[in-house]
Formats: structure tokens, C-alpha cells, sequence
């Protein structure tokens, strides 16, 4: 199957399965600032996935941020300097802790989870459940529309290339980008997951051929939003870099809490938000 | 503005503090350790041998845990136990081995692998049953940490005394409650950015998770104020920390919002043990990383000498 024929099925099967969301106030993180909720959603499978939703009080609209997520078995709920300022939800896709009703992915082992077959692969659910996320997202009244942001890493930039409306994306720490070169470098998970593949008796060719539908540079070009791409190496990075049509790059310094900040102020201002260092002064 | 340093955070020390882990320690004894190791050829790699662990702990739960063993390098070896962070599972630590050590990466209870009993969820451990300090969740947490040293020191290929903890966040708050609870037997301690440390203070200076979750707690329970303030007494890592005889390495991030570094500092003032700081500007929760990885690297190799 072609990349195009690939990712035009997983939208049709997507198109069939109605979303059915599912709202839970949580009293607990609604405060003056927003109302948060727990949602859930259908996405492929049928699948039941999870996210954590919050809406600023006031009058909107607002400017909204998906956050697809981090490689774990745990995402993170909204941040309360990102839930005062933007409609923002957290995705947490299958297998992850909170969406594991049927299916808990390990750790590791999720990402070469059917990695023989690229129609069995555990990520192409895990891409639909993005998408249905960012279909979720936009279809709030309270989102405006001209301003809406995805943050994460592959994930988040494979959702802005198949589903228009995305304004902003930032990136960092890609997964998948020149997967299986970086996975010769060390012995580090996640990528050490493809190393221990192989050595099972995996063929890389044939991982290497499902690992290409999700490479990020084959899906860049399909990116029309303002891109921030955040990494260590722009050199490693240059074939994406180049593949995207509207990317700026930073180069991470380490010092995370200069990084957290300029990060967060990239997105505020293309968002028209005021920017908020997580640090307290 | 803040002054990390010089703040004051200061907790009360429960007058029972050292009977209720006694009591912890004695229930764990009263279970047989039970450690049953499979090889996992499929993870080994060859210079790594990768086993799958599982061991009995506090309360009788089944823990799990993922335990690497130099291949190419002679018996007995220097051990560490690794720590994850509040939201990581742990990793396989073949890096550690490929070092030289034998290398313990746990999984307390809650995390994957060993949630089948007690599964409290992320949000929730840190405030699972923080009303009450006997039934708390990271009571049997804290204890499956010394557990995990206890499986060392039943492995023939371990040397006894050259056993160390490493871990950040989380990782870094519990290697100073085990290094406490075990004072005997643990060599060297690296903590970054250690969490459980001013338990009731953190939540003062930050917004974010986990500490968030107490804030969230006191939002819906703010009648519990003071019971909460009891349980956290017992595993904050100030208490624990004068008990501490290992060398130990601390280092922060001086715009750590996740734990704050005023925490981290007063953990330093406690600690009556050889310790070194590394305080890093600019740092949030990463305190360093990667590049503090080659101080720890160091200061783990002078204490527990692998490769001798």
C-alpha cells in the first residue's frame, strides 16, 4: 500500500466511527481560571481513548492547544499557566494509563508492536486517535478557530499534516525521525525497542518499511502552519527542517528552564496570549 | 523574589517516625523475598544480560523490577538500583551495565508490571490515602525501593558492599528514604532534583504536577488540611535525611518548577552525610541533564568501582 493509500484509509475509517464524547466536570481542577473535564472518545478500533479538557472562564473564543502525546504509559493533565490562557486538551492514546480498558501498552514493547505489518502496526491506531483528537478540539465552540496549536512530537506533526485548521505546531523530541539510524547509537529506550526487534529475528527491511509511513519528512510538506521545531542537532535535523514549508528551528540549550520559557512564548504570541513561565518569581 | 537557598521549609518530625518504619521493615521481613529472575534473550544483547524480576514486598504484593548484568566483566559487580521518575516506568538499564554494574530497575508498586493489587493511577498516587499516614500509598512504595537493594544483596554476583541508588525526581527523593532506611548497606546516592523533600512547602511555590495534586486535594478537601500535613511527615525526605550515611550527590535546577529548589536546598542543610551540590542556573526539572549525567557517572564510579 502506497503512503497516500495508507493514511486515506485510516481517515475512512475514522469518518465512520462517530466520536461519541463523553464530558466529566472535575471539581477538583476548576478553579477561577477554567473548568476542566475528562473526556473520552472513539476513535479506530472502535476504541475507547481518554483526554484531559479545560476551558478558560470569560468569554471566548479562545485560542486552543492540542497536546498529542509523550512517548509513557502517563501524559500529563494541563498545566495551570496553559489551561488560564488557551481551551487545551491532552490526548492520551490507546494503551495509555487512563485509556487501557481492553489493551495496556508496554514499556517497552509499544513501539514495535506489530511493526511487521504496517496495517497491524500499534501506531497507526495510535495516529487516529490524534486525529480524532484534533477533530474533537476543533469542534468546540469555545476554540477560535484562526488560532488553534499542537504541541508534541511526531504525533503532533503528523496531525497537523492530515488535518487542516492548525495554526502552530511545536515540536520536540521526535520518536520516529531517522528512526533507524538514531537507533544504532545507543542502547537507550524507547529505540533500543527496534534493536531488540531485530534481534529477535525481525527483518529491518521490513521494519524500516513501516517505520516510513510515519516518518515525519514524508508527512512535512503537508505541514502549512507556522512550525517551531525544537532540537539539539538542526545539522541531524536538516532534511526536516528543509521539508517543512514554514519551520523555524531552536536549538535547545539544556538550560530547561530558559527552553521551557522561550517555548512557551513562541506559541503565546502567535496565539495572542500573554507569555507564563512555569517557574514562580 | 525567591531566594532557594536561604528559604526556610521546615516539617515536623513525627514522634513515632522510626517505629512506623520499623514497622514497615518488619512487615516486609515477615514475607519471604521470593525473587524469581527469567532471563530475556530477546532484551539480552552481548555485552548485557537482561532478566525479568519479580520479588515479594511490603504487604505481600509482587513487585517487579528489570534486572541487567554485565556479560563480558568477572563477578562480583558493583550494583545499583535505579528509580523511576513520579510518571516513567522504568527502563531496562542496559547503559548501566555496559558500565559495569549490576543494575536493578524498579518498578514500585503502581507502576506497570506491578499495578495488578495497587493501580492508584497518575494523578493519584501522591495523594492515594494522604489521610492517613498507616495506609498511604507510598507507604508499601517507599519499602518496595529497599526491597529491590534487599534482592541485591541475595544475588551471588553482587559484591555487598558496593551497592548504590540512582535515580531524579522521584528517583532522587527515594534513594534518600532508602539510603535512610538502609544505612548499612548503601554505598553512594545520586539524587537529582529530589522530590518528597518540604512535602508541604513544594505545593506553596509551584503549579505544577505532581505537587499540583495536592493543591487540587486541599481544593476539594480543605478540611484536611492538617491531616494531610501529618501523613506527608512521615515520608518527607527531610526526616529521612539525617539518617542518611552515604555519600550523596545532589543536583537541582535553580528554576526547577516541578521541585522547587528551595526544597532541594533544605535537603542539603539536613543531610548530615558527605554531600555535593550541583546547583545549576536556568535549570527547570532536569537539574542538569544531560550534561550532569557525566558527573554522576563519576561520582558513582569513585564510590562503587566497577571494573576493579
Amino acid at each position: 500500500m502506497n503512503f497516500d493509500s495508507y493514511w486515506s484509509a485510516v481517515d475512512e475509517e475514522l469518518a465512520v466511527i462517530s466520536a461519541r464524547p463523553g464530558l466529566d466536570l472535575v471539581p477538583a481542577r476548576t478553579t477561577d481560571e477554567a473548568t476542566s473535564y475528562t473526556v473520552r472518545l472513539t476513535s479506530t478500533g472502535p476504541y475507547r481513548v481518554f483526554g484531559h479538557l479545560s476551558i478558560p472562564a470569560g468569554d471566548g473564543p479562545f485560542p486552543a492547544l492540542l497536546r498529542t502525546p509523550r512517548h509513557g504509559s502517563v501524559n500529563l493533565v494541563p498545566h495551570p499557566n496553559d489551561r488560564s490562557r488557551y481551551v487545551v486538551f491532552c490526548l492520551t492514546h490507546r494503551g495509555q494509563r487512563l485509556a487501557d480498558e481492553g489493551f495496556s501498552a508496554a514499556y517497552p514493547g509499544l513501539l514495535t508492536m506489530g511493526i511487521d505489518d504496517p496495517a497491524s502496526y500499534i501506531y497507526r491506531g495510535i495516529a487516529a486517535d490524534c486525529l480524532r483528537a484534533a477533530e474533537f478540539l476543533m469542534s468546540l465552540d469555545e476554540v477560535d478557530p484562526a488560532r488553534v496549536a499542537v504541541s508534541g512530537d511526531d504525533l503532533a506533526l503528523l496531525t497537523a499534516a492530515r488535518r487542516p485548521g492548525f495554526s502552530a505546531v511545536r515540536l520536540s523530541e521526535l520518536l520516529f525521525y531517522r528512526a533507524t539510524e538514531a537507533r544504532l547509537k545507543s542502547s537507550r529506550y524507547p529505540l533500543e525497542e527496534l534493536n531488540d526487534h531485530l534481534r529477535a529475528g525481525s527483518s529491518a527491511q521490513i521494519v524500516d518499511k513501516t517505520l516510513a509511513y510515519f516518518d515525519p519528512v514524508r508527512h512535512a510538506s503537508a505541514v502549512t502552519a507556522r512550525t517551531l521545531l525544537a532540537v539539539d542537532d538542526p545539522d541531524w535535523c536538516a532534511a526536516l527542517i528543509g521539508a517543512l514549508p514554514a519551520a523555524s528551528v531552536y536549538k535547545l540549550t539544556h538550560l530547561d528552564g530558559t527552553d521551557n520559557d522561550f517555548l512557551d512564548a513562541w506559541l503565546a504570541e502567535l496565539s495572542g496570549v500573554p507569555p507564563m513561565s512555569r517557574f514562580l518569581v | 523574589m525567591r531566594d532557594p537557598e536561604n528559604a526556610i521549609v521546615e516539617v515536623e518530625l513525627p514522634d513515632d517516625f522510626d517505629d512506623f518504619w520499623a514497622a514497615g521493615l518488619a512487615d516486609c521481613a515477615s514475607y519471604p523475598l521470593d525473587p524469581v529472575l527469567t532471563e530475556m534473550p530477546s532484551l539480552s544483547t552481548d555485552k548485557v544480560i537482561v532478566y525479568d524480576l519479580r520479588y515479594t514486598s511490603y504487604g505481600g504484593l509482587r513487585i517487579a523490577g528489570w534486572y541487567t548484568v554485565p556479560r563480558d566483566r568477572p563477578a562480583p559487580h558493583p550494583a545499583l538500583v535505579t528509580i523511576p521518575g513520579y510518571i516513567s516506568e522504568p527502563t531496562i538499564p542496559k547503559e548501566w551495565s555496559e558500565l559495569g554494574y549490576a543494575a536493578l530497575a524498579v518498578a514500585p508498586r503502581g507502576k506497570l508490571r506491578s499495578n495488578d493489587v495497587f493501580n492508584p493511577g497518575y494523578p493519584g498516587l501522591l495523594t492515594h490515602n494522604i489521610i492517613d499516614h498507616n495506609t498511604y500509598g507510598y507507604r508499601g512504595f517507599y519499602l518496595d525501593v529497599v526491597r529491590a537493594v534487599e534482592v541485591l544483596l541475595d544475588r551471588p554476583e553482587v559484591d555487598d558492599l558496593r551497592i548504590g541508588l540512582q535515580g531524579s525526581s522521584q528517583g532522587g527523593g527515594l534513594g534518600i528514604s532508602t539510603a535512610a532506611l538502609l544505612p548499612d548497606v548503601i554505598r553512594c546516592v545520586a539524587a537529582g532534583a529530589p522530590y518528597l523533600c518540604g512535602i508541604m512547602t513544594a505545593p506553596t511555590l509551584t503549579r505544577s504536577y505532581p505537587y499540583e495534586e495536592i493543591n487540587e486535594y486541599l481544593r476539594v478537601h480543605p478540611e484536611d488540611a492538617d491531616r494531610v500535613r501529618e501523613t506527608v511527615a512521615y515520608y518527607d525526605g527531610l526526616n529521612f535525611a539525617p539518617k542518611v550515611r552515604a555519600p550523596t550527590l545532589l543536583y537541582l535546577g535553580l528554576e526547577d518548577d516541578v521541585c522547587p529548589p528551595e526544597t532541594g536546598f533544605a535537603l542539603r542543610r539536613v543531610l548530615t552525610c558527605e554531600t555535593t551540590l550541583h546547583a545549576y542556573p536556568h535549570c527547570a526539572h532536569h537539574a542538569g541533564l544531560p550534561g550532569v549525567m557525566r558527573i554522576v557517572e563519576d561520582f558513582l564510579a569513585e564510590h562503587l568501582t566497577p571494573g576493579r
